[in-house]
């Protein structure tokens, strides 16, 4: 299908935005005075992304009388899911794909958008301060995504340094600047190697994210004729998510191109040399003990380098004192999606600490989900934590492997309540019907396509 | 409310006119509150030929494809092979009851629904169709666990539905069902739809696909109007260049 179809329902967006206006009256004056009322029904949303607008919507679609308000610290909507063909530069893939206003939806379902960072929460007093005046809420929803961790992985590094590798060499797993940097980094690049260091250790967003770039880059060095390899430093030996169908399509399309190596340690990146240097390990075993003695020392050259460093939660999570794991995830009532700390705090997307995959599918799923359990807590009702459950197919997720053609592989997850005492997913890499054999097949590279489009519709119409 | 007196008024004129058999199902639904339930001017299916479709020649368990109620709106006409349950009691999202009476045809196993999937409105193009029927025999993802399939299945993001059972949500992210096509049969074996039962997202259709339906049906407005008098039946496999299922 045509990239162009779905695209242009986006301009829609566009025309309605120009109409509306934020229908909430914010004020920058004293911390006392509050832009809303809580009404006994009042829901303030922290985060405009795959949850947060997800349930935004789905709140007003069960009960219009539940006012509903989003804080979002970005003006434009941009999407991590489909980024990595952009940079792959796949046939009618641009920024506007990716993009959208936030007004369309806050005017379509009735619910209110505010541009704001929000940069404090007190539980007690059920208020939320953000830049752009303070909220009041009876139910709190928190969906702000990650953060990195470049301090925790490199403990030497200093503020400047930080600073400076983060914008040389962007991680781009949060949509917005790093992703046009490093697509113009690419843009621009002359014959030579791309480097890219996916996250070393921990849970992060979207396990296959850093391998579909890389064969998307590896596809864009093909198709440019660009004389270069995509070198990949890795600390997981090939054992990542849907690795035998990545390592499949690799050598079946980018043999010579792709340069993998499985177990390396990143330690230093000198952006003003183009340089990065790495421990590089024998085995598993020898990388986990970590011992420079046991490794060989490397420094290459690099045109482009995409370091993703490990991933944490949000801080908006501690912000709000509540209970978490020590990545700062948000710990969780049984397999609800509730806070276990407070029970009108709700936490969805990749902040919770539940063992489902941080995917913007399953944000949507936990949005929804969430939003039925809110809806039987407003009404002063119970709800079965394990309805549902398990659920067959709580998460599918395609990655794009090809350009030309487009070929894609997938997993599906199946969602249950484990004994652990948490949700957990199970994975399941299926061969598709039309691989021939294969991990990949051109109906899935067109599934990748309808996937992204489908959620586009989820989240603004 | 629109579609509400709409019906009542279709109700005044059923009292007059007792003779067309479509009038005869909109009265059905009208005992039953008309809840979900919206007429269209019958559409007489027709052959690729341009011959009226007689029903006892549909092959069991093949997709065929016909626009209805829209010019654009894709919609799926399957013979179950088996007979659909009668009488079934559904709920759209927002709560509303209705009620699947069920298939048409000697066995009852005749049924049609809108195409259009109620997740997030993939639908089946000319260029290429994730959403279909698969038949008894076939294997889905989106029912990992079970033994027999004989459902809808949207593999965009792998939902199924139950056709038997008035097109309703069973698998995948998909929490409202189908929208039924409701049909009638004549004296002669041959078809009709004549209206959609179950919550519906044509207006949201419209909305999404602009850009589709200028290349498709030369432009939007063109799309929305109402397939008048007679609609073509063709199997899917002709309708679409390549059926995409997982
Ligand atoms: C390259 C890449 C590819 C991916 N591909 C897929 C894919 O194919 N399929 C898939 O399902 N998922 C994919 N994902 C994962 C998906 O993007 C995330 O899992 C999803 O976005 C998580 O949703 P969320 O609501 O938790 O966080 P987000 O969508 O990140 O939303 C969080 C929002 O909170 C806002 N925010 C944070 N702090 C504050 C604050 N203090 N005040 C106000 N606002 C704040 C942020 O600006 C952000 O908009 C991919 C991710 C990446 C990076
Ligand atoms: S659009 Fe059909 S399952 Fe999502």
């Amino acid at each position: 299908m045509s990239m162009e179809r779905r695209d242009l329902f986006k301009l829609a967006g566009v025309a309605a935005a120009a109409a509306v206006l934020p229908s909430v009256a914010v004020t920058t004056a004293g911390a006392a005075e509050i832009a809303n009322k809580a009404s006994g029904k009042t829901v303030l949303v922290v985060g405009g992304g795959f949850g947060g607008l997800t349930i935004a919507k789905e709140l007003k679609k069960k009960d219009k009388t539940i006012d509903v308000t989003v804080i979002e610290k970005k003006d434009i909507f941009m999407a991590c899911p489909f980024s990595n063909t952009y940079l792959g530069g796949l046939e009618g893939v641009s920024l506007e794909t990716l993009t959208h206003d936030f007004y369309a939806p806050a005017t379509k379902h009735g619910y209110n958008f505010v541009q704001a960072e929000v940069t404090a929460i007190d539980r007690k007093a059920k208020t939320v301060t953000t830049t752009n005046g303070n909220f009041t809420y009876d139910i709190l929803v928190l969906s702000p995504g990650i953060a990195y961790d470049y301090k925790g992985q490199f403990p030497e590094w200093s503020e400047e340094k930080i600073a400076h590798v983060a914008h040389a060499c962007p991680a781009a797993l949060m949509p917005g600047s790093e992703h046009l940097a490093l697509k113009r980094q690419l843009v621009d690049m002359d014959d030579g190697d791309v480097v890219i260091v996916p996250p070393a250790q921990g849970k992060y967003r979207c396990p296959p994210a850093p391998y579909e770039r890389t064969s998307m880059v590896a596809n864009y060095l093909k198709e440019e004729g660009i004389k270069g390899k995509v070198i990949v430093l890795d600390t997981r030996g090939g054992k990542f998510s849907k690795g035998a169908a990545f390592q499949e399509s690799w050598k079946d399309l980018y043999d010579g191109i792709i340069d993998y190596k499985g177990f390396t340690k990143v330690i230093d990146v000198d952006p003003a040399k183009n340089e990065i240097t790495y421990l590089e390990f024998t085995d598993a075993a020898s990388l986990l003990e970590g011992d420079p003695e046991e490794a060989k020392k490397h420094t290459i050259k690099y045109q482009v380098c995409n370091l993703i460093p490990n991933n944490i939660c949000s801080p908006v999570i501690k912000m709000a004192g509540l209970e978490t794991n020590p990545a700062g995830y948000a710990l969780m009532d049984g397999y609800t999606l509730r806070s276990k700390t407070d029970k009108d705090v709700y936490v969805i997307g990749d902040a919770v600490s539940h063992g489902i995959p941080p995917s913007g599918h399953t944000a949507i799923w936990t949005a929804k989900r969430a939003a039925g359990q809110i809806q039987a807590q407003l009404a002063g009702k119970s709800f079965d934590p394990k309805a549902g459950l398990p659920v067959p197919v709580g998460n599918v997720c395609y990655s794009m492997v090809s350009g030309n053609p487009e070929e894609a592989i997938m997993v599906t997850h199946e969602f249950v309540a484990h004994e652990n005492g948490m949700l957990v997913g199970n994975g399941n890499v299926p061969k598709p019907k039309d691989g021939n054999g294969k991990f990949r097949s051109k109906g899935t590279g067109k599934a990748t396509r309808e996937w992204f489009a489908g959620v586009k519709r989820e989240l603004f119409m | 409310m629109e579609r509400r007196s709409f019906l009542k008024m279709t109700g005044a004129s059923a009292a007059a006119v007792v003779i067309s058999p479509s009038l005869i199902t909109q009265r059905l639904y009208a005992e039953d509150g008309l809840s979900l339930y919206e007429s269209y001017e019958k559409v007489h299916l027709k052959d690729a030929d341009g011959n009226p479709l007689k029903a006892s020649t549909l092959q069991p368990e093949v997709n065929y494809v016909f626009n209805f109620p829209h010019i654009a709106t894709p919609c799926i006409l399957v013979d179950l092979g088996r007979p659909a349950n009668t009488n079934v009691k559904l709920k759209a999202d927002d709560g509303t009851e209705y009620l699947f009476k069920g298939g048409v045809g000697k066995n009852g196993s005749i049924v049609a629904y809108s195409a259009i999937c109620p997740h997030q409105l993939t639908h089946p193009t000319p260029d290429d169709s994730f959403f279909q029927y698969l038949e008894r025999k076939g294997k889905t993802l989106a029912l990992p666990n079970a033994n027999e399939a004989g459902v809808f299945v949207c593999s965009s993001h792998l939902s199924a539905f139950d056709p038997v059972n008035g097109g309703k949500a069973i698998a995948g992210p998909a929490t409202e069902g189908l929208t039924q096509i409701v049909l009638e049969i004549d004296e002669n074996d041959e078809l009709w739809a004549v209206g959609a039962l179950g919550a519906n997202r044509f207006h949201d259709y419209m909305d999404a696909f602009k850009p589709e339906f200028k290349k498709y049906y030369e432009n939007k407005r063109k799309a929305k109007r109402l397939v008048k008098d007679e609609a073509k039946v063709v199997a899917l496999k002709h309708f679409t260049k390549e059926i995409i299922q997982y």
